[in-house]
């Protein structure tokens, strides 16, 4: 891999995220209703001039009445520094809650992408191998069917047996993995597997596909004529070359993850990242909104940026001219 | 039922189902005024009555009949999820396989858009947006064409790019083929096969999407027949009333599962190079 292309790479990693940043920040402000009238507002009663005059305050405060375009300058810069600025809601800095909930968040993604591969990619391979015979059906079929069950269906109906059956309750208060890796597990898992169940769908799909247009490329046909083995075959010159997309796949889905645990993490009351994303949105938390949404892009392009090497070290082909 | 068709069901049963499926999907959707029993906003029963012979799938928390709130909802999501994926793919397609095609700055330009809607994670730019606009199914479709045109041209284009780089398209090239030429009759029909699978497989997706949003609250108005919305309505029941959750969600798992036998087939269909056997 040339060191341009790592260069060219990278270089367009900060445009990304400024850019990403700057979308969010738009979107954000088109929101009807700002958080000055929600919280002038949430104590009820009729409106009058002293809320209005209440408004312009709170407004002030926050400088909210800002052009857009101080507004976003002012934050980035903040940002660089690392400061997030105040949640509205919870009245604490953005940083502290964000260094609270993401470690939760990742650690879920993280425990979701490995028991999802594990299961997923074998599964792959046999469908593959074992083209249009009852065992690529039922997998075929299985896979579908995960692929076909939105995470707040599967979920709640996991959820909903685990607490009928089961007696298993969700967890009143998170404990962390340091703290004791087995209570700890304990809470994700279930989560993990809702999730996984979802995600391993594509995965086994596209291991299918893939390896069974690689399997039928010259150079596999070649390897059979030379008389090795079906299993060497299969393992040694065609899964390499079919796991290609396969990597970048489970990196974009890396990020899609992130969004799919806003659901997962309301269901099954992880206090993630997600369940605080979501109620940040629906209470105009501007500043808490901006912040998560930041650090999930940054996330989903590091994996991207990781995946784009990955891919160019693995294909020549791709790398730039 | 002439041969073909007879061969074509043999070599894609699970295909068949799906197409099978789909059809009554469509059909449910298209006759949704003549096959619900009530209507879909019609709160005039008495709530949580189990499923009895006159409330087959049983009454909401309002007193609603759920059986024709899931027939009205099939006509909701398939709409949703056809017109949005229309736009989308379409529009991401022809956007990828063109600027694929020239390259240089403007397929740079483009792409380095691309990158940065997504970058954001598609339920969060989805449910961002929809606290934007405000509730309402015209904003859901919009939002969901904002999601899915970026990742329509990332994968067009990728499929454009080696297309670009075959012997073929050299050699229309060589005789004098114009570009506008090269690009509708040699590239764009190499990457159908890629665009009906996007489109059947994306269709779920939109309806996915658009259930996420519901079910975040945040989609249709609520009282719309969305299977979302009501499968939130059902979680919040499930333990006086689980068939208020169960058959909205069965329903949408029936169709997406549908769409996906379908999608599927459809890409070994028209992907010569996945025929036959092993080897």
């Amino acid at each position: 891999m040339s060191s341009r292309y790592i260069a060219r790479r990278l270089l367009m990693f900060v445009p990304t995220l400024l850019g990403a940043s700057i979308l969010i920040f738009v979107i954000l402000r088109l929101v009807p209703g700002d958080i000055a009238e929600i919280l002038v507002y949430q104590s009820g009663g009729e409106r009058s001039s002293i809320q209005e005059t209440q408004i312009t305050q709170i407004r002030q405060e926050l400088g909210l009445d800002r052009p857009v375009v101080v507004q976003y300058l002012d934050w980035a810069a903040a940002a660089m520094r690392g400061d997030f600025g105040q949640s509205y809601l919870q009245r604490r800095p953005v940083t502290e809650i964000l260094k609270e909930r993401v470690p939760r968040s990742l650690e879920l993604a993280l425990l979701t992408i490995v028991i999802a591969m594990l299961w997923a990619v074998p599964l792959g391979v046999i469908s593959a191998v074992r083209q249009n015979t009852w065992a690529d059906y039922l997998v075929r079929v299985l896979s579908i069917s995960g692929l076909s069950m939105p995470i707040f269906f599967t979920g709640v109906l996991m959820l909903y047996l685990l607490v009928r059956f089961f007696g298993w309750m969700p967890p009143l208060e998170f404990v962390s993995f340091t703290a004791s890796p087995v209570e700890n597990l304990k809470q994700l898992i279930w989560p993990a597997l809702a999730q996984a169940f979802y995600i391993s769908a594509p995965i086994t799909r596209l291991t299918r596909s893939q390896l069974l247009e690689v399997i039928r490329q010259d150079y596999v046909r070649t390897a059979r004529a030379k008389g090795l083995g079906e299993q060497r075959v299969v393992y040694r010159h065609a899964l390499g070359n079919s796991l290609l997309p396969v990597v970048t796949f489970v990196g974009w889905w890396g990020g899609r993850l992130l969004g799919g645990i806003v659901i997962v993490e309301i269901i099954f009351s992880v206090p993630g990242m997600g369940s605080a994303l979501a109620t940040a949105v629906s209470q105009r938390d501007y500043p808490a909104v901006q912040a998560m949404v930041f650090v999930m892009a940054l996330v989903f392009l590091g994996i991207n940026l990781v995946v784009d090497f990955l891919y160019a070290w693995l294909d020549p082909r791709i790398r730039y001219a | 039922m002439g041969p073909g068709l007879a061969r074509l069901l043999a070599s894609q049963p699970l295909g068949a189902a799906g197409a099978a499926i789909v059809f009554l999907l469509v059909a449910t959707a298209v006759l949704a005024p003549w096959l619900a029993p009530h209507g879909a906003k019609e709160a005039a029963f008495a709530p949580y009555q189990p499923p009895t012979r006159e409330f087959l799938f049983g009454t909401d928390h309002l007193g609603r009949d759920i059986l024709s709130r899931v027939i009205w909802g099939a006509r909701l999501s398939l709409y949703v999820g056809l017109v949005s994926v229309m736009f989308g793919i379409t529009l991401g397609g022809i956007w990828g396989v063109v600027t694929a095609y020239f390259g240089g700055a403007a397929d740079t330009a483009s792409q380095r858009v691309v990158d940065v809607v997504m970058a954001l994670p598609p339920i969060i730019l989805a449910l961002t947006l929809m606290a934007a606009l405000g509730q309402s199914i015209d904003n859901v479709i919009l939002a969901l064409t904002i999601l899915l045109t970026p990742t329509a041209s990332r994968t067009l284009r990728s499929q454009a790019l080696s297309i670009r780089e075959s012997p073929f398209v050299e050699a229309a090239r060589a005789v004098g083929c114009p570009h506008w030429r090269v690009i509708a009759l040699h590239v764009l029909p190499n990457t159908l096969a890629t665009y009906i699978v996007l489109v059947t497989v994306n269709i779920a997706y939109a309806i996915v999407v658009e259930a996420s949003l519901s079910f975040l609250g945040l989609g249709a108005p609520p009282d719309e027949p969305s299977w979302g919305a009501m499968l939130t309505a059902g979680t919040q029941a499930i333990e006086q009333a689980p068939w208020m959750f169960l058959f909205p969600g069965l329903a949408i798992s029936l169709t997406v599962f549908g769409l996906n036998l379908l999608g599927d087939a459809i890409r070994d269909v028209t992907d010569p190079r996945l025929r036959g056997g092993l080897g």
